[in-house]
């Protein structure tokens, strides 16, 4: 009662404090790129050239100064050393007393200068963005080429074992980029308007000589304008180059969208807190702490200016790939072998499937479906085998799973380096074997599914052939378990002995429960593979199954009952955590190795928090 | 201080949060006299002697009322340990012998005779030599005393049960100071001539000073062996008898009494007996607890026929093996045709449909809905409530929905809808549920096992209804097993009783409680008329 109590009252305070940002916010947001906003950065732009210039100014005091000195030491007839002292005096004293000195901006009359400056940027603006084109056009003119020389590049390395980076970008050389005719002349102009910026700024200082403003040109240029500028990039420019005199209306202009996504954080915390019971009883505990932490890295790629919507899109495509392997867990569990950690057997045969496909060089959907089709049948052999052994060995299936998956694994090992394939993508330049990563390119299946009707939402990508497959494949599973055969191997995954007294054969519902999810680990890889661009062999699949198996715990399912919308929300869950976690790390924790380091620890942290939580969710 | 009695335990109250399993309960033991134990199951004779011990199952659960008195003196006794060191001693139902060990070792075991070497000197008592010869005369002595010639350094593994029994016993007097033991059922697994020697090899014990006390179900031992008897009904105390001054009858009667009204009223009826449903022949049954033990038994076609015996006697293992659940042989005939045994699909087939005892552990799905529970058998063992799409079936999830609905209502499953998962329903809907299930597949025959077992009065009832009008109004012949004497005696057309694996009579509703008392331990009332007292 009085804990129920404490919640509602600390989410009104947190709803009160969301509405206060959200109010706050949403009024200064638009005024950013309204004049309120333009002012504000009118007035900085003045404090951060004076502030530039002002050291110039300085400078020239000095040198004044130490004119004066040398004049004063000679005339008092001493010699060099004195002088030398006395220049070194005068100079600290000026220095001291200009640099320290705070100019007071609001008794200079700056209206004059703010017109030259709106002049000028506009004018390198203008310059700036003719040049923009003018390189694209170089670009675009010279991609072919460049595109063809970084294929030749990555072959050659291939060709020497080397791994292949797939997502190097192509970059065209700029080295014989020449300014058009219509560049020279926007530079000429923007050169003009300065010449009106450095008159106005005389006016302020009257030392600047024209050979200083000069010299000033490029830092003004780079203050004042720089490609893509908004609101919040040249505030935090401007500042970081000394303007210091900023008003407290301008910091909250500023901080108007951090306001805006607090806002929207408070309200989910203050809904959490709210709803919590509610949400507790619907999704069970790990659901919500792990949403919460998911809710709470989206927020933070917000409060960061990471790109939220690029890392959503590679989340989404990361749990296309990952989740028909978490899919294979269903029938596994359906059946009553509960979690198929033997995954990679058939991890393995899928990835056979798509050495064959490359060693006899069949090209796009076919390739695909070929791989899948063999992997597919190997799988099922194979899991056919493994099932009738996890008969023999009912109750202990969960270590028989986890070592069968790790022989299989270093049986494989074995086998990579004496399968007899010939393909040059596929083995060692030099001595027997396969390569451990074997990089996909466009005449096999890479992103074959992923680019399938991909279409893009600003920076947000939607890989409509992987989702589709996704639930196509869901769709399958989820329509086997209403067959009649899908009953039984569920009543058999649920309580065998009711089976049993149902005259169901128990053995053969395991059998096909197993096949069903090596057969589906054996499509997992493939798919995965085709939006990874590689296919890993040797180790890799070892921890896959674990994975899989996380996943699906963490969406909600127990050992021994599962829905197919466990296996949508732990992935997104899962992946989620994983996409977002390391770019805030990275941002926390700058210039460390630190992402490397969190990848292992969240991925296997949320493994073992997802195996503790193995009794799944409260019955619904 | 000495007293007559070795044991007085002194009006013993025991309760299980609100449920109350013992309520003042008194047992006096002489020395050197047998005191027999007597009671149906649930009666209260575990609580009882679980009390006498100090078992962690009553200490944790809040202690018990009363006194236990050892000797005249308050006897607190906390622990198992405790209960031995003061001189009590059991004789295990299940044997608790290490079957690698030799007979000499398992009696032994925690009281070996040892000397002192050059290591223990050092290192401290527990590496101490062993004295197999002390040990080796020890248990050859404990063994003449139960009478048995066979060599002591025999390993326990492959002894024929019987003996292991004697070893037990052997173990217990081979302990120095043991004033009282119990005897928990140790004839349930013996052979006749066994019996008779455990009872012989009790006496002797009985004359060397030791109270006993003797829990059984077979009233003719009881008669032959003890001196005085306790016997307990619903956790009371029934009456306390000397043997001399009672009977196998009176003993059979005060065993069942009489439990209140009849559960649900049916109408007198005469018997169905034109034609045999079901016709078992010589049926043996794997099933471990409940052994079956070579059965014959007609049922006829439209009765209810009830099958009735204590707990591990073997009459559940009779639906199971017919069912084919454990491993099973015999002969089986429904309605003429023959039924092959072994395989459970076939006898469902057949039209035979069964209500587990075994609610959650076998009976129902408990992580699916209750219409997915419903029409589960159905649908696997008829193909029905399916869509056939050429090879590819799907649920007719309408037709499921409509049948659900239908149960529900007709059997007032208490549930908030269909999709209920069936764990979270209480045990008398679940019970429905399983009835229902068994309903849908049209059974000509029906088994329900236990079909009340831990479901509240009024589901009681209701369940009971429905089997009765199944029965009359659809002419579908059942056969009800149950522990519930009560129940069988105010549904049932005739009623079967099963000891030891074996049918003793089959008995009409109305019989008297004499005769089921008898029955049930095993003496077939109209032999013992004939016969006389066995005693």
């Amino acid at each position: 009662m009085t804990k129920s109590k404490t919640r509602k009252i600390l989410s009104g305070i947190l709803l009160i404090l969301a509405v206060i940002c959200l109010v706050v916010g949403g009024i200064n947001l638009p005024k950013q790129t309204g004049t309120a906003g333009e002012d504000i950065l009118q007035d900085l732009r003045v404090q951060t050239l004076l502030n530039a210039t002002g050291d110039s100014v300085v400078e020239s005091y000095v040198a004044i100064a130490k004119k004066e000195a040398t004049a004063k030491a000679k005339e008092a007839g001493g010699g060099m050393a004195e002088i030398r002292d006395a220049v070194a005096k005068a100079e600290e004293e000026t220095r001291e007393k200009y640099s320290n000195a705070e100019t007071d901006y609001s008794q200079i009359e700056t209206s004059g200068l703010k017109s030259a400056i709106t002049v000028y940027i506009d004018s390198i603006k203008d310059y700036a963005e003719t040049e923009k084109t003018a390189r694209d056009a170089y670009i675009a003119e010279h991609y072919d080429e460049a595109k063809a020389a970084l294929d030749a590049k990555h072959e050659q390395m291939l060709a020497a074992g080397e791994e292949v980076n797939a997502d190097e970008e192509v970059v065209v050389d700029m080295s014989g980029f020449e300014p058009t005719k219509e560049m020279e002349e926007k530079q000429a102009a923007a050169k003009e308007t300065y010449k009106g910026v450095g008159k106005e700024v005389q006016g302020i200082f009257p030392l600047l000589d024209d050979a200083a403003l000069e010299t000033l040109e490029g830092t003004v240029e780079g203050i004042l304008y720089q490609a893509g500028d908004n609101f919040a990039l040249q505030y935090d420019r401007y500042t970081a180059n000394g303007a210091k005199n900023v008003a407290g209306s301008a910091k909250v202009l500023r901080y108007a969208d951090d306001l805006l996504f607090t806002a929207i954080f408070l309200i989910v915390l203050a809904a959490l807190l709210l709803y919590y019971e509610l949400l507790v009883a619907k999704l069970g505990m790990p659901r919500v702490i792990i949403g919460a932490f998911f809710v709470l890295l989206c927020f933070m790629c917000l409060w960061y200016d990471l790109s939220l919507s690029t890392l959503l899109s590679n989340t989404v495509v990361r749990m296309g790939m990952n989740a028909i392997m978490v899919l294979a867990m269903v029938p596994g569990i359906q059946c009553g072998i509960s979690l198929n950690l033997g995954l990679p057997i058939g991890l393995v045969a899928g990835l056979i499937g798509g050495l064959l496909t490359i060693e006899l060089g069949i090209p796009g959907w076919g390739g695909f479906f070929f791989a899948i089709l063999v992997g597919s049948v190997l799988a099922a052999i194979c899991g056919y085998l493994y099932a009738l052994l996890l008969n023999r060995l009912k109750g202990d299936e969960m270590s028989i799973t986890t070592y069968v998956g790790f022989s299989i694994v270093s049986l494989m090992c074995i086998a990579w380096l004496v399968l007899p394939f010939k393909s040059l993508k596929l083995r060692w330049p030099l001595g027997t074997g396969l390569r451990n990563t074997i990089g996909l390119d466009n005449t096999n299946f890479r992103h074959i599914l992923n680019d399938f009707l991909a279409f893009n939402i600003g920076s947000f990508t939607v890989p409509t052939g992987l989702l589709l497959f996704m639930a196509l494949s869901c769709w399958i599973v989820w329509l086997f378990s209403r067959s009649k055969t899908g009953e039984a191997m569920l009543a058999v995954g649920n309580n065998a002995r009711f089976a049993e007294s149902t005259g169901i054969n128990v053995d053969k519902m395991r059998i096909i429960g197993t096949v069903f999810s090596t057969v589906l680990g054996a499509i997992g890889i493939l798919v995965y593979s085709q939006s990874y661009g590689f296919m890993q062999l040797y180790t890799a699949p070892r921890q896959m199954g674990f994975v899989a198996a996380s996943a699906i715990l963490i969406g909600g399912a127990s050992t021994s009952r599962c829905k197919i919308s466990h296996v949508l929300i732990g992935t997104f869950l899962f992946q989620g955590v994983l996409t977002l976690g390391m770019p805030v790390a990275n941002v926390l924790v700058p210039g460390s190795t630190i992402s490397e380091t969190l990848r292992i620890l969240i991925s296997n942290g949320i493994i073992l928090y997802a195996l503790t939580k193995s009794g799944g969710a409260s019955r619904g | 201080m000495s007293s007559e009695y070795v044991l007085e335990m002194k009006n013993i109250t025991k309760r299980y949060g609100d449920n109350t399993v013992l309520s003042d309960v008194s047992l006096s033991v002489k020395k050197g006299e047998i005191h027999a134990l007597l009671g149906e199951n649930g009666a209260g004779k575990s609580t009882l002697m679980n009390t006498l011990f100090g078992m962690p199952v009553i200490h944790n659960t809040g202690g018990f009322e009363g006194k236990v008195l050892l000797d005249g003196e308050d006897a607190h006794i906390m622990s198992p340990f405790d209960a031995m060191q003061k001189g009590i001693g059991m004789v295990h139902q299940e044997f608790m012998l290490l079957p690698g060990f030799t007979i000499t070792e398992n009696i032994k075991l925690n009281r070996e005779i040892t000397n002192s070497n050059l290591v223990s000197r050092i290192l401290g008592k527990n590496l101490e030599s062993l004295d197999m010869a002390a040990m080796s005369s020890d248990a050859r002595k404990a063994l003449d005393s139960v009478g048995m010639g066979i060599d002591q350094s025999t390993k326990v593994q492959g002894l024929p049960v019987g003996y292991m029994q004697f070893v037990e016993i052997a173990r217990e007097i081979d302990k120095t100071g043991i004033k009282l033991l119990v005897f928990d059922e140790p004839t349930a697994v013996l052979t006749e001539s066994e019996a008779a020697q455990l009872i012989k090899v009790m006496k002797q014990i009985a004359d060397s000073g030791i109270a006993v006390i003797f829990i059984t179900h077979r009233l003719d031992e009881v008669m032959a062996a003890t001196n005085s008897i306790t016997i307990l009904r619903d956790g009371k105390l029934a009456a306390t008898r000397k043997t001399s001054e009672t009977s196998i009858v009176e003993l059979a009667e005060l065993m069942i009494g009489r439990k209140g009204e009849a559960v649900v009223e049916t109408d007198k009826r005469e018997v169905p007996h034109e034609k045999v449903a079901l016709k078992v022949r010589n049926l043996k049954v794997d099933m471990p607890g409940e052994r079956v033990r070579g059965i014959d038994l007609d049922v006829y076609e439209g009765e209810i026929l009830g099958i009735g015996g204590l707990a591990g006697q073997g009459k559940l293992g009779i639906p199971n093996g017919i069912m084919s659940m454990y491993d099973v042989a015999g002969e089986v005939e429904l309605f003429g045709e023959p039924l092959k045994l072994g395989d459970t699909k076939t006898a469902l087939e057949a039209g035979i449909a069964m209500v587990s005892e075994d609610r959650k552990g076998v009976g129902l799905l408990l992580d699916r809905s209750i219409e997915d529970n419903i029409v589960f058998n159905a649908m696997q063992i008829h193909g029905d409530y399916l869509h056939k799409i050429g090879p590819v079936t799907l649920k007719n999830a309408k037709a499921i929905r409509e049948v659900a609905l239908k149960m529900i209502k007709e059997l007032d499953i208490r549930c908030f809808g269909p999709l209920q998962n069936s764990g979270t329903l209480s045990g008398g809907n679940q019970q429905k549920v399983c009835i229902a299930r068994a309903l849908c597949m049209n059974p000509k025959f029906l088994f329900v096992s236990e079909p009340t077992r831990g479901i509240d009065i009024g589901a009681k009832k209701l369940v009971l209804e429905t089997l009765v009008d199944l029965n009359r109004k659809q002419g579908m012949t059942v056969v009800i097993v149950s522990s519930e004497l009560q129940e069988l005696r105010s549904v049932s057309d005739r009623i079967a009783i099963v000891s030891e694996g074996k049918l003793v009579d089959i008995l009409p509703a109305d019989a008297s409680d004499a005769d089921f008392g008898l029955a049930m331990s095993g003496i077939k009332p109209s032999e013992h008329k004939d016969g006389g007292a066995n005693s």
